[in-house]
């Protein structure tokens, strides 16, 4: 299972990501596919962000049966807890500093 | 309006999670830890086993009464996972069970059937024939030093015998320190379980006298299966910081045996070897007025 959630991309991205999986909510795309597909279609979700921000999700065999990662600037950032993975919400004047575009959150 | 909260059961949860610092509070019913800039991080409380507070960390009364809903037990640890005092899940809500259980453990011919079944559980063997509790603890004893001195040195750590004094942590050497970390965790979610199945964690069979008597003795027959031997590989390759890697080898250790799919059904395993009935409740006593709700967790989660 693989879930990718797009926000504030250029409407060509959106278009690319249709291609392979079904957008079932504004900005939800779904699919199933294995995982050298996955991160050829992360790459092209890197290229065709410009100011928007995304995130994707896929089962693996962590503790929680899910890993994601995030791209872009967003008040969401990813925090490891010894091994467990889970989200900070930043509070909002915060959100720029403290976002990196790389999705690599603190910790 | 949305349905009240019901728990779930334990082996559908992630093991557990370690707060360090921050204030836990309930946000729009969900449960957070607020640091001190205001960030705030989502834990999802019902699909955890045990959450382990470390020292920093302030629980409100809101808090601890969501984590109670969702059938979560809140562990309140010391410095290095080391544990303090532990609450927060509401046990013993089968007296049935209690029954049970205290009735194995008064019984001496019981007690001493669940005891050879933990004992085979462990060895993978039969105890010797006609001995009594006291004696199989002492073969139990001998066999665990030897097994601690065998798989030290498979890891290639020095070992001097397990030095359990909590009041002088610093002084302990590696190797134990990484084995009271690594049986922290695993005493956390065991506890978890015991409760979550409606036992009394302080009614032991080997250990006795001690609010975790049972965890103990539960913990004793998953514990020299994976967590000792990386205990031991961790202790050897001397890491900066020890107790995360510890929790995450635990993390680890504990999704691959699926451990918490094992605990209960060995619980139930090892008390059938008792060979009592469950206790019926006597014709005089008066069922509840109202019957007990169905829940999807565990049997002895408040639904």
């Amino acid at each position: 299972m693989l879930v990718i959630v797009v926000e504030n991309v250029p409407p060509r991205l959106r278009g690319r990501l249709a291609v392979w999986l079904i957008e079932i909510r504004a900005g939800v795309y779904v699919g199933d596919l294995s995982a050298k597909v996955r991160e050829m279609i992360w790459s092209q979700v890197e290229q065709g962000l410009e100011e928007g921000n995304a995130v994707m999700v896929w089962s693996t065999n962590t503790e929680s049966g899910f890993d994601f990662l995030t791209l872009g600037k967003n008040r969401r950032l990813p925090v490891e807890l010894d091994g467990l993975k889970l989200v900070s919400f930043f509070p909002p004047d915060e959100a720029d500093s403290s976002a990196s575009p790389s999705g690599k959150g603190p910790g | 309006m949305l349905p009240p909260l019901k728990p779930i059961a334990m082996k559908e949860r992630v093991s557990m999670v370690f707060i360090e610092k921050g204030q836990i509070d309930v946000k729009d019913g969900a449960f957070v830890v607020i640091d001190e800039t205001g960030i705030r991080t989502h834990i999802p409380v019902g699909s955890i086993a045990c959450i382990m507070l470390e020292p920093g960390t302030r629980v409100s009364h809101h808090a601890a009464a969501l984590a109670a809903r969702a059938g979560t037990l809140l562990v309140w640890v010391g410095e290095a996972g080391v544990r303090l005092y532990a609450a927060g899940q509401p046990g013993g809500a089968r007296s049935d069970r209690l029954l049970y259980q205290a009735k194995l453990a008064l019984d001496d011919d019981a007690r001493l059937k669940v005891v050879r079944k933990m004992y085979e559980i462990r060895f993978g063997e039969k105890p010797p024939e006609r001995r009594s509790v006291e004696q199989l603890r002492g073969i139990e004893g001998a066999r665990v030093r030897k097994l601690y001195q065998l798989l030290a040195k498979q890891a290639g750590v020095e070992w001097n015998g397990r030095n359990y004094d909590y009041t002088q942590w610093d002084n302990s050497d590696t190797a134990n320190r990484c084995l009271s970390s690594a049986t922290a965790c695993l005493y956390g979610i065991c506890e978890a379980a015991i409760l979550a199945a409606g036992y009394a964690p302080a009614i032991g069979f080997i250990h006795t006298g001690k609010p975790l008597s049972f965890v103990y003795d539960i913990a004793d027959l998953f514990k020299f299966d994976d967590i000792v031997p990386h205990a031991f590989k961790i202790a050897a390759k001397n890491y900066p910081n020890l107790e995360r890697e510890v929790r995450l080898m635990c993390r680890d250790v504990f999704r691959q045996s699926k451990i918490l799919r094992k605990i209960i059904p060995t619980i139930e395993e090892v008390l059938a070897a008792g060979e009592l009935e469950v206790p019926k409740p006597a014709e005089e006593n008066i069922a509840p007025a109202i019957p007990n709700a169905e829940g999807i967790g565990d049997v002895g989660h408040r639904s």
